[in-house]
């Protein structure tokens, strides 16, 4: 009796040791598969977020392998709850040498004391390759680089080609009224077939902004995500007419039903199917119907419409960040040669043309082919297209108080309101959270009283 | 066996779980404690703020709409679900051909996780091919599809999906408890002439008591803590509408939505768990002191 006792406490302890040691078991692995590369083999372990181009990234570290067989390169897509995993890779000390950064938290990961500078490594040649397209707060954070960047989104309506031939539609809209005019007269001839004139994934924050950004960027040329660098403050006016557009569209029963709660994935379904005529994404739209949603329909894609047909601005372009290193890495040298190899034109030319996304170097830009991928020719770098510095906007949010601004645009959107009365309100607790934001040193973003998107234009093509 | 090895044997034995409460259930609690009195987002050195989260947090209409919102959720879900699963059990409580293969099927959405759940029901409910507008269209209930989860009906629709995974748990909680049932009770009143109804009321119900307590107890603080499906389907929206407390608490920590701010906020989430915890809290006070009776009764 006694002795079985024991042996239960003994099994308990066991499976109490064995659950606590879970979090360390990664160690172990790490620890063991370090054990495993050859004698006098650098071990780098890389994270990535992005699952698309994973085939691609392993061939070229086998490459660079090959090139370096004293390298041992361990890679990782870790596209679940990413900077989570990275925040608990930090705190157990278990971080990767190199992991890919979105631009949003580039700040953040080096107030985190994540990121380790590029500036004691870049050589003078590689900086003149990207200085033009650097920008504050997405690649440089107190004036060090932090990351540099390779693609960008470019954004475009994109429409279906076959709708827009029944409703006798010859152009794609070049103002916002002639968007909602289409849309109505697409809807006319569709909504027997459960076709609609426009679609968006509010479900997402993103779904205004994808929608939103674009027009507005284009048309205007103060700023962006609500932000006006000539004054320094965020003035959510700039979005008003595409708002109104938006509104008069749902009110008109153009918008596709179920917008509401739509994510990106099932419009894109649905426009495969060929039941919404227009919406707005980036350039990876053509890689989509390649691979994730072969579709027989006729697509096409144009230039976002703007408020009144002037392109005054540059639709802006997302972009920004790419590769960083780790603070902690113990092999810093290492990582620096391969994250300088991943950004050479050579590498960077090939991703463009295996279709993984548009480049944004000039230098690559220049000499890459448009990839073999249909449809990719309407997303290439035009004279409008442009990358716009970063705004306050994530370090603002962080310190608002009240309905964010895509809960209330939506609820505008679907419901209507006292629009100018809700901008009033959203510039006012926006301007709040930013000077909290300020004062707290969440960020160093200030008014550019000279900024014009005007300018921008023309800085993404070689002439 | 003497008392200090009697000790060591009982100590042995609660000292795993003891350990593991301490670590994930007790310190994350304290750390929240002293968080909430700071403003902290995760670097940098955390600026105490005194009592300024909480002023936040009275302040911030959105926090309001989802305890609201929690309420209507966790109450529709209940006010259906509770007699629902009551009446299943007793049903397959009886002598029924295939009872065993009927209970598992309604225990069944117990095992699937929420999310998967919701994703299946994303299906089941879009409006643009969504199964149960084609169904409704088809039978000519509505002429047009209804967004099961536009502004409308989003916050039904959870409810429904809520009540469709929670039935079969409680129907076998409500079983086991009916299993204790000593059956001479009802055979004694079966010869006093009583009739089912009568059964039902003065010996399953009475006799139920303290185990009908603790379940509605476990159904009002599982339904009020629920978001992970609400978090799948609808990610608290459109505009709100289907926020609930602990999906509006969960954003604070771990940003979910793209578009949006991923900065987290540490403190003022901190304050946002305490005071749910705290109306979490009351309300379980309040029912156990108002349901008193059941345990009564005896």
């Amino acid at each position: 009796m006694k002795r079985n006792q024991w042996m239960l406490a003994g099994a308990s302890l066991l499976l109490a040791g064995s659950l606590a040691g879970c979090a360390s078991s990664n160690n172990t692995n790490a620890e063991a598969e370090e054990g495993n590369a050859a004698a006098g083999q650098t071990k780098l372990v890389y994270w990535s977020i992005d699952r698309h181009d994973s085939d691609f990234i392993e061939q070229k570290i086998s490459e660079y392998e090959g090139l370096n067989p004293d390298v041992d390169i361990e890679f990782k897509v870790m596209a679940d709850n990413y900077a989570q995993s990275v925040d608990i890779a930090f705190s157990s000390k278990q971080a990767p040498d190199i992991l890919r950064v979105d631009t949003g938290n580039v700040p953040t990961w080096v107030k985190k004391g994540y990121l380790e500078s590029f500036d004691e490594y870049i050589t003078p040649e590689m900086k003149s390759r990207f200085e033009s397209i650097l920008i504050n707060e997405k690649n440089t954070v107190d004036g060090k680089i932090y990351t540099l960047p390779n693609i960008g989104q470019f954004w475009r309506l994109i429409y279906n080609v076959d709708l827009f031939e029944k409703a006798g539609i010859t152009e794609p809209p070049t103002t916002l009224a002639e968007m909602v005019e289409d849309a109505k007269k697409i809807t006319e001839v569709g909504k027997a077939e459960g076709a609609y004139g426009l679609a968006g994934n509010f479900k997402s924050g993103s779904g205004f902004e994808r929608i939103a950004h674009p027009i507005t960027t284009l048309s205007k040329t103060e700023g962006q995500e609500g932000f006006n660098f000539q004054t320094g403050q965020f003035d959510f006016g700039m979005y008003k007419e595409t708002l109104e557009a938006l509104r008069q569209i749902v009110e008109d029963g153009s918008m596709m039903p179920g917008s509401e709660s739509l994510d990106i994935d099932p419009l894109r379904a649905q426009f495969a199917q060929g039941k919404i005529g227009m919406y707005f994404n980036h350039s990876v739209e053509p890689s989509v119907y390649k691979t994730q949603f072969p579709t027989e329909i006729r697509w096409a894609a144009a230039l976002p419409p703007t408020i009144d047909g002037q392109q005054n601005g540059v639709s802006q372009v997302i972009s920004g960040s790419y590769l960083a290193m780790s603070k902690d890495s113990a092999n810093k040298e290492a990582a620096w040669k391969f994250i300088e190899w991943m950004y050479s034109d050579d590498v960077q030319t090939a991703y463009q043309e295996g279709g993984y996304g548009v480049s944004v170097i000039p230098s690559v830009a220049a000499a890459a082919k448009a990839p073999d991928i249909a449809g990719i020719e309407y997303f290439l770098p035009t004279k409008f297209d442009g990358i716009y510095p970063a705004t306050p906007f994530g370090a603002t949010e962080g310190r608002l108080e009240g309905t964010k601004k895509m809960d209330v645009f939506n609820r505008y959107i679907f419901t209507g309101g006292d629009l100018d009365k809700e901008i009033q309100d959203l510039n006012t607790r926006y301007n709040a959270a930013l000077e909290k934001a300020v004062a707290a040193g969440d960020t160093t973003v200030e008014a550019q009283p000279d900024f014009s998107a005007a300018d921008l234009q023309g800085s993404l093509v070689i002439e | 066996m003497n008392g200090t090895k009697r000790q060591i044997n009982a100590w042995t034995f609660v000292a795993p779980s003891l350990i593991l409460t301490l670590i994930f259930g007790v310190y994350p609690v304290f750390w929240a404690l002293k968080y909430m009195f700071y403003d902290y987002q995760g670097f940098g050195t955390p600026l105490f703020i005194g009592l300024d989260n909480f002023e936040r947090l009275f302040r911030d209409k959105d926090f309001w709409h989802s305890v609201v919102n929690t309420f209507i959720y966790a109450g529709g879900k209940l006010i259906i679900t509770i007699p629902l699963s009551f009446i299943l059990a007793v049903v397959l409580n009886r002598a029924l051909k295939g009872r065993q293969l009927l209970r598992a099927i309604y225990f069944m959405p117990t095992v699937i996780s929420a999310s998967v759940m919701a994703i299946v029901f994303y299906v089941i409910f879009n409006s643009y091919n969504g199964m149960v507008n084609q169904l409704l269209l088809g039978a000519g209930i509505i002429s047009s599809p209804i967004d099961w989860l536009g502004a409308k009906y989003a916050l039904l629709t959870a409810i429904i999906i809520a009540i469709w995974g929670a039935i079969g748990n409680y129907m076998l909680l409500f079983i086991a408890g009916l299993q204790n049932i000593p059956e001479d009770l009802y055979e004694a009143a079966s010869i006093d002439g009583a009739g089912p109804l009568r059964k039902m009321w003065s010996i399953t119900v009475p006799m139920l008591g303290p185990v009908l307590q603790m379940i509605i107890m476990l159904a009002i603080t599982v339904s009020l803590k629920g978001y992970e499906s609400i978090m799948v389907l609808t990610e608290g929206g459109p505009y709100g509408k289907t926020e609930v407390m602990y999906l509006y608490l969960y954003k604070l920590f771990f940003p979910v939505s793209s578009g949006g701010s991923s900065i987290q906020q540490f403190g003022y989430g901190s304050a946002v768990g305490f005071t749910t915890a705290v109306i979490v809290g009351l309300i379980t006070l309040i029912y156990f002191y108002v349901s008193k009776k059941l345990n009564d009764i005896y």
